[in-house]
């Protein structure tokens, strides 16, 4: 029993950095109707800056701060000089301008900062590991019932609830947020009633990338470095989350990464030998898949309702 | 002064100018009218105006011209418009919907007493505040676009074909809220049909719109006198 919850809770953590992910894709989505690809690899970017403020000696949560401010002006200025052009002309075009983004932060990140794991001694770095928000040493854990709990696991998990009550109080409770949400429904008529889409549009995905970094720099701290490659899996995690909570519920993208995290650990954990780590994505899937043969507009998603 | 006056206006998607030069003007506290076929012009007219499409020409709104501002600054300066279709919100509830249409509004000032001013005009909006706007019917959808537009206190309201796809004892209510509010409030109207018989009642002045320009206009007993003109567009 004891096992049960130490991989609940293991999984809560985990999940919560593809609830991150999962939070961005659906800023863009809900607002635009476009998948971001370049979502995963925007908070690797925030990520590799983090280390790099780190580097310089800024304290880890001031770092953080920057690093979001990194990521909203990256997110904010690729819409306005990229996405919105381009979308005008087609949208589907916008897909392949997003995968470019993709490859295009990747090569930058190996560019400024090589293709070896960071921190690194061999390339001088000062720190010895990734910059961790929360305590991580050994010993940094309390052990209710026999279940341990690392700091740094709760904390994520608390960092991830509070981000999530904050957006909620953004959505429906701001004048900002209602604006998000009437152009999300209805563009045209958000013009029609005095609301500065393009301004929404561009502040939404700076927002979704500032999310992202927290993510980005969440998962580079469990990891203890950051790489090139570390992305990849979480971005499709979160991908698989926003589209098992609903592609345009910021609550579903939310709980629909901590079910993928139970699910991932609890199938790794408990079927070692037939499932193991490699398998653990494909579990994750079947799960989905189950869920949207049953509601395919994801747990939390809403179908488009519309009388004639 | 004319509180609107447009004039050489061309405007169009693409290459293609649906409107080729477009004189019109509307006075303060009047009612105006435009009718027209389908493809006339109509909502390309409403659009342009709006600012919602490249438009070239002067469209003077209270002696500035507004043919260059953006649609958001447009609805600053005091023209809202309840377009064709659905003007609504659907995923946000009918109170979210009137906050929406407030939203040019500075502060709070006044924001909930109107919205208990068009619930009292809209009563079936009243019961319906919490739902979202897409599970209404099309005529209360109707009437929630045209509280929204309402809720930025506009100089000009701009209706597109408020009564398409709707009953006609439905159409008629509308009207009447439509007409009352020019009447007793001085909302000066800019209402584009296709249905001549219920519109021109209401109407100080009507436009008969033909691919893109004002063929004739008048008011309603002049138009109606002129039998070329009768037959022709107004269909009785």
């Amino acid at each position: 029993m004891e096992l049960f919850f130490q991989r609940l809770i293991d999984g809560l953590s985990q999940g919560s950095v593809y609830s991150l992910i999962a939070l961005g894709l659906v800023i863009i989505y809900r607002g635009t109707g476009h998948l971001n690809f370049a979502q995963g690899e925007m908070a690797l970017f925030c990520a590799y800056c983090v280390y790099q403020f780190g580097e310089w000696g800024i304290p880890v949560w001031i770092a953080l701060v920057l690093g979001m401010a990194v990521g909203f002006a990256v997110g904010a200025a690729s819409e306005v000089t990229l996405v919105r052009p381009i979308s005008k002309k087609s949208p589907f075009a916008v897909f392949v301008v997003t995968l470019g983004l993709f490859t295009f932060l990747n090569w930058l990140d190996g560019a400024i900062w090589g293709n070896q794991q960071l921190p690194n001694s061999g390339v001088g770095s000062k720190q010895q590991s990734y910059p961790s928000l929360f305590p991580n040493a050994p010993d940094d854990f309390w052990q209710p019932f026999g279940v341990t709990i690392r700091y740094e696991r709760a904390g994520i998990l608390a960092l991830v609830l509070v981000i999530t009550a904050l957006l909620f109080l953004l959505f429906n409770k701001t004048k900002f947020g209602l604006a998000m949400r009437a152009v999300a429904s209805n563009t045209e008529s958000a013009k029609l009633a005095g609301i500065r889409t393009n301004t929404v549009l561009m502040v939404s995905w700076g927002l979704a990338a500032a999310i992202g970094a927290v993510g980005g720099v969440v998962i580079a701290g469990l990891n203890s470095n950051v790489n090139l490659g570390l992305m990849f899996t979480v971005f499709i995690y979160g991908s698989a989350a926003a589209t098992l909570g609903g592609f345009d519920s910021p609550i579903g993208a939310v709980l629909g990464g901590l079910i993928i995290g139970v699910v991932e650990n609890m199938a790794s954990g408990y079927a070692q030998e037939w499932i193991g780590q490699d398998m653990k994505l494909s579990v994750a899937f079947m799960v989905i898949l189950v869920v949207l043969l049953f509601k395919p507009s994801g747990l939390f998603g809403t179908a488009k309702v519309e009388r004639v | 002064m004319p509180l609107l006056d447009v004039k050489d206006l061309k405007a169009g998607y693409g290459p293609v100018n649906v409107l080729d030069g477009m004189h019109l003007h509307v006075d303060q506290g009047e009612f105006v009218v435009m009718l027209g076929a389908n493809g006339a012009g109509k909502t390309t007219t409403m659009r342009a105006i709006s600012g919602l499409i490249p438009r070239h020409g002067s469209i003077v709104f209270e002696g500035h011209d507004i043919h260059k501002a953006s649609a958001d600054s447009i609805v600053r300066s005091g023209i809202a418009q309840v377009p064709q279709g659905r003007g609504t919100f659907p995923e946000l509830s009918v109170e979210d919907n009137l906050l929406a249409g407030a939203y040019v509004r500075h502060g709070g000032d006044g924001v909930h007493d109107d919205m208990d001013k068009w619930f009292a005009v809209f009563p079936r909006l009243a019961e319906r505040r919490a739902q979202r706007a897409g599970s209404l019917s099309g005529g209360e959808q109707q009437m929630l676009a045209i509280a929204r537009a309402l809720m930025s206190r506009p100089k000009l309201l701009l209706c597109d074909e408020p009564s398409l796809g709707l009953a006609p004892l439905i159409t008629q209510e509308l009207f009447a809220v439509l007409e009352r509010l020019n009447r007793d409030e001085g909302l000066s109207v800019l209402l584009v049909e296709q249905n001549a018989n219920l519109a021109m009642h209401i109407a100080n002045r009507v436009y008969l719109l033909e691919t893109g320009q004002i063929v004739a206009s008048g008011s309603a007993e002049e138009l109606g006198a002129d039998d070329a003109i009768r037959k022709a567009y107004l269909g009785f």
